[in-house]
């Protein structure tokens, strides 16, 4: 890292061409947002009964089958691996108990945090189209510049320019960038931000909060330094994340799956000091796959030598190799049809976004007191090539955070979970050379579910450019933590936040909370 | 982080859950007695019977071994394993290219053993070298430095290569382990001092190495205080691990107990090894130790006549190791179920099986990545009672983790493509290609089905056909029984 520049200037990196949209800073291609230098104390096994015996809508309070026991999960078969990160040793089984008693009790109010990994470029999202104010966000990013008439379709194809869909409440003064929009030409899809959004009232159907220029001042252009204040709800760098204290505080001191990184390692944010968390990286790969085969089937094909006639009388252990196999392929039907989603819920195919939304419903519904859950998502350092780069993955973010909210809502447990938005750092307000932008302030950050008092939650400041030649952040971030604390999760900021309290929220019709 | 290091984690949990309840319990699985064909002629061996005795005494039938054997009687096969030294043939595995370092990478450690046993000119040693590590269980997890292990490797060989050594005997065996830097380290025994005496290894050298808790009637081998006489006997032991590639054990006498003892109500000022012998004349050692060895390769436990010659051929040798295992492997129960095999292969012998059957070497940590997620690295056992084995070998993460690895070493593996290959023809080519593993009639037919419904219009359709072929024929659930 060291012979890249940290300050995020990155002036000298080679003027946009073909392939400007690649261009990145060096030291961005790494994601740093997770703890690698923390191993997991122990690695669980799932099993298939913590997620596949309660399908979907089944009641919360339903669930629950006690006295389980190691030997009953191993029989039954598993469907995936949790990397625990604990302070003290958790015994295998009373983990098991406690995260099983939670399903016995009511779900509790839970989070999803969606990190967009690189920083995002809020102010291509969220577009001042008041006419002074676009004449100077068109001045400054002549190259990438929305357009303020609703026109769709992607500049890179077909060479228009994307329109802007204005952000009902605004008095006209904001508006959406139409990949963040349904409709046909937009995110293709019928469900997107302005449908959470709704009127901007706050009201019912009003379920996505929307802060144009979050953030911290003065700005760390830093990726990593910026991350870690994000995580940590901090701006200096913690041992422990915003989350991972609020769990020390007021979580389980039993319980990993309490709250869950869904990636391979632990993510900075839910990095506690006593409170057991935990990883996981996938529920789905428990498939028989041989590399090369596409076309076959391995797992139907292996389910069928498993089904063959019962051996002899006696052979134990053929019959008990035919059976395993013959679970292991049941397991894994059983979750496929677990992930499947019902029709008009589409989630944007093939993205990773979607993969993790899907296995974050799952985990939430099923029972086992997920109270957080961390999503690693995307690649927004766009350096050049912008507008190709980052218009598919908002499309998808809008596209996603809807299907996730009507997922789950159709597992009857939406009204219990808020998803969060962010990114470390918003960019540059003026493009460079290369069709991108370069480390700025003030980006974009998000507040989505039906709890959620939707519209304009903090103020847009205008193409101001600061003297760095910034957005001028108008939202402190650890405003919103504290909202999320006091108003949703519950508990004293002051136990969770170090140097608040913090002015809260300031919403464009005057209110000052951030729930419904 | 790497897989060995989470290996490591997991298993030092495991290992402080386990010391925590008492008692331990060293669990076999026993299957029900199934009866022994009536077809076998130990006189001259059918093909089953000579892949039978070179799975469990081996890893699975070579052609060659094939040839040589069948017809022939299961004396001479059996005397071969014994007599022919331990040896290595091939080119040396690596670990992406570059030579194993097996002091420097606890990976390296570990792939080195497996390539030791893939390459293996007599499978034998090597099997029976595992089985040694797997009763005088110690683990890499708290062995430090890995030369310990390598040493103790070494020693295991040398009462597994019964070519090199007729006469090895489980008494020899056990006077060396008792003072071996690896043991002395993982139980503790170089602590093990005068006026503080350390009951560690005394206790499982009855425990788990000789005696057992009862007998068969259910009553204490021993007692509490034998195992506290005991620990005085073994004191005054240490390592020198100065040279971390010559270390060594030392006896500092002033370290030692000096005073009489009482080792099952016998009386004397006994050394570490009188407290061996005295152990092993205990009338439980025997079949303690000679069921567990029976267990290692017949599915079911011998009958009391068959334990009791086993027995006399053992005391009456002088706890050689030969002549039981020549009895072992030429007892007809060895032959029991042909048609259907009817033993889990542990993982070890299921990874360098499925190796030698593809003539695949060690060229990267496929190998123990794979035996981390079957449950079974070796020089990491989870505890000092080794392996549970048996049918807890096969659950929905193993049977993945097992199908995963032989479908990747097929994959890696260079496929003639030929056009107009009948679905027939595609399946004996598949199978030929894998060794020509025991099927069942009806898992014969499944694949075969399946090879009459794969397209094969294409080139990349014929190299799918070959790939799910092979897999299916050698990673299925019929490919993990021996």
């Amino acid at each position: 890292m060291t012979d890249t520049p940290r300050n995020g200037d990155h002036d000298k990196l080679p003027a946009g061409g073909a392939d400007a949209h690649a261009l990145r800073c060096a030291d961005c291609a790494r994601s740093d947002s997770l703890v690698t230098d923390l191993e997991p104390t122990s690695r669980v096994p799932i099993p298939a009964e913590a997620l596949a015996g309660f399908p979907d809508g089944v009641p919360h309070a339903k669930r629950g089958p006690r006295g389980v026991d190691r030997r009953s999960f191993l029989r039954n078969g598993l469907i995936g691996t949790a990397a625990v990160y604990s302070a003290t040793r958790l015994d295998w089984g009373s983990m098991w108990e406690a995260a099983l008693a939670e399903a016995a009790e009511p779900m509790q109010k839970s989070i999803v945090c969606i990190f967009l990994n690189g920083g995002n470029d809020g102010l291509n999202a969220i577009v001042p189209v008041a006419a002074d104010q676009y004449s100077a966000y068109q001045a400054a990013r002549s190259n990438i510049a929305r357009i303020t008439d609703t026109t769709t379709g992607s500049q890179a194809s077909s060479g228009t320019q994307v329109g802007t869909t204005v952000m009902p409440g605004t008095g006209t003064t904001l508006a959406f960038a139409n990949p963040l929009v349904s409709g046909t030409g937009n995110n293709t899809d019928t469900k997107g931000f302005d449908t959470l959004y709704g009127d901007g009232s706050g009201g019912a159907g009003s379920d996505l909060a929307v802060f144009p220029a979050a953030d911290y001042t003065p700005a760390n252009r830093s990726h990593f330094e910026s991350r870690d204040y994000w995580f940590a709800g901090a701006l200096q760098e913690l041992q422990t994340g915003w989350l991972g204290r609020w769990l020390d505080a007021y979580g389980s001191q039993s319980n990993p799956l309490q709250a869950v990184s869904l990636d391979s390692s632990l993510s900075k944010q839910i990095r506690s000091s006593s409170a057991p968390v935990c990883a996981i990286e996938d529920l789905g790969g428990a498939r028989f796959s041989v590399p090369g085969v596409t076309v076959a089937d391995p797992n139907a094909e292996v389910g069928k030598l498993a089904a063959v006639a019962a051996p002899s009388a006696g052979n134990v252990s053929l019959a008990r190799s035919r059976s395993i196999y013959g679970l292991t392929v049941d397991v894994s039907n059983r979750l496929t049809g677990l992930g499947a989603v019902q029709p008009g819920q589409g989630y944007p195919p093939n993205t990773d976004l979607s993969r993790k939304l899907q296995l974050a419903a799952t985990l939430l519904s099923a029972g086992l007191g997920t109270r957080i859950v961390t999503i690693d998502w995307g690649s927004f350092d766009t350096h050049g090539g912008q507008v190709t780069a980052q218009d598919p993955q908002l499309a998808v973010l809008s596209r996603g955070l809807a299907a996730f909210k009507a997922d789950l809502a159709a597992r009857g447990i939406e009204q219990n979970v808020v998803t969060m938005v962010f990114s470390e750092f918003g960019r540059r307000i003026a493009s460079n050379d290369s069709q991108g932008t370069d480390h700025g302030a003030g980006g974009m950050m998000l507040v989505s579910g039906s709890a959620v008092r939707g519209g304009l939650a903090g103020e847009h400041p205008g193409v101001k450019v600061d003297d760095d030649g910034d957005l001028v952040v108008k939202t402190d971030f650890r405003s919103v933590y504290q909202s999320l604390i006091s108003e949703w999760l519950g508990g004293d900021p002051a136990n969770v936040l170090p140097g608040g309290p913090f002015p809260g929220i300031q919403r464009y019709d005057g209110g000052t909370s951030l729930m419904k | 982080m790497s897989r060995l290091a989470y290996s490591a984690n997991r298993r030092r949990a495991r290992r402080a859950k386990r010391a925590a309840a008492k008692p331990r319990r060293h669990r076999l699985f026993l299957p029900p007695a199934s009866t022994v064909d009536q077809t076998v002629d130990l006189t001259s061996m059918s093909a089953a019977m000579v892949d039978r005795l070179f799975w469990r005494a081996g890893f699975g039938p070579t052609q060659a071994d094939r040839t040589a054997w069948t017809g022939k009687p299961v004396k001479d096969a059996v005397n071969w394993l014994l007599t022919t030294p331990a040896g290595v043939s091939g080119v040396p595995g690596t670990n992406g290219g570059k030579a194993f370092d097996p002091t420097g990478d606890d990976t390296d450690l570990v792939l080195s053993w497996v390539d030791r046993m893939v390459r293996s000119t007599n499978p034998f040693p090597e099997r029976l070298g595992f089985f040694w590590h797997r009763h005088f269980a110690n683990s890499r997890a708290s062995v430090s430095p890995p030369q310990l292990l390598m040493q103790q490797n070494d020693l295991f060989r040398k009462y597994s290569d019964l070519a090199a050594n007729p006469t090895a005997s489980f008494k020899d065996l056990t006077h060396e382990v008792t003072i071996n830097p690896s043991m002395l380290r993982f139980l503790t025994g170089e602590y093990n001092v005068k006026g503080a005496p350390n009951e560690n290894y005394g206790r499982e050298l009855m425990e788990l190495f000789s005696l057992g808790i009862t007998n068969a009637a259910g009553a204490a081998n021993y007692s509490e205080d034998d195992v506290k006489q005991l620990a005085k006997a073994f004191s005054g032991w240490q390592i020198d691990d100065s040279n971390p590639d010559a270390v060594t054990s030392y006896f500092t006498p002033d370290r030692w107990y000096n005073g009489p003892k009482i080792v099952f109500g016998k009386f004397g000022n006994y050394h570490y090894d009188d407290a061996v012998d005295l152990v092993l004349a205990h009338p439980n050692h025997p079949a303690f130790l000679l069921t567990k060895l029976w267990n290692e390769f017949v599915a079911t436990p011998p009958d009391a006549a068959t334990l009791a010659k086993l027995v006399s051929t053992y005391t009456s040798s002088g706890l050689q190791i030969k002549p039981v295992i020549q009895q072992i492997l030429t007892d007809p129960a060895l032959f029991a179920s042909l048609s259907e095999p009817n033993l889990v292969k542990p993982p070890i012998v299921y990874v360098v099986g499925t190796m030698r059957a593809l003539g695949a070497g060690v060229t990267d940590t496929s190998a123990t990545d794979h035996l981390d997620d079957m449950g079974q690295l070796p020089y990491f056992p989870p505890t000092v009672a080794g392996w549970e084995g048996g049918l807890s070998w096969l659950n929905t993460n193993t049977a993945l983790a097992r199908f995963g690895f032989a479908a990747s070493l097929i994959s890696n593996a260079t496929i003639d493509d030929v056009p107009g290959e009948t679905a027939s023809s595609a399946y004996d080519r598949a199978y030929a290609a894998v060794g020509q593993p025991w099927l069942s009639s009806a898992t014969q037919a499944a694949i075969r089905d399946f090879s009459n419904r794969a397209g094969s219009g294409t080139s990349k359709l014929r190299k799918e056909r070959q790939l799910m072929l092979r897999a299916l024929m050698l990673a299925g659930p019929d490919g993990q029984v021996m």
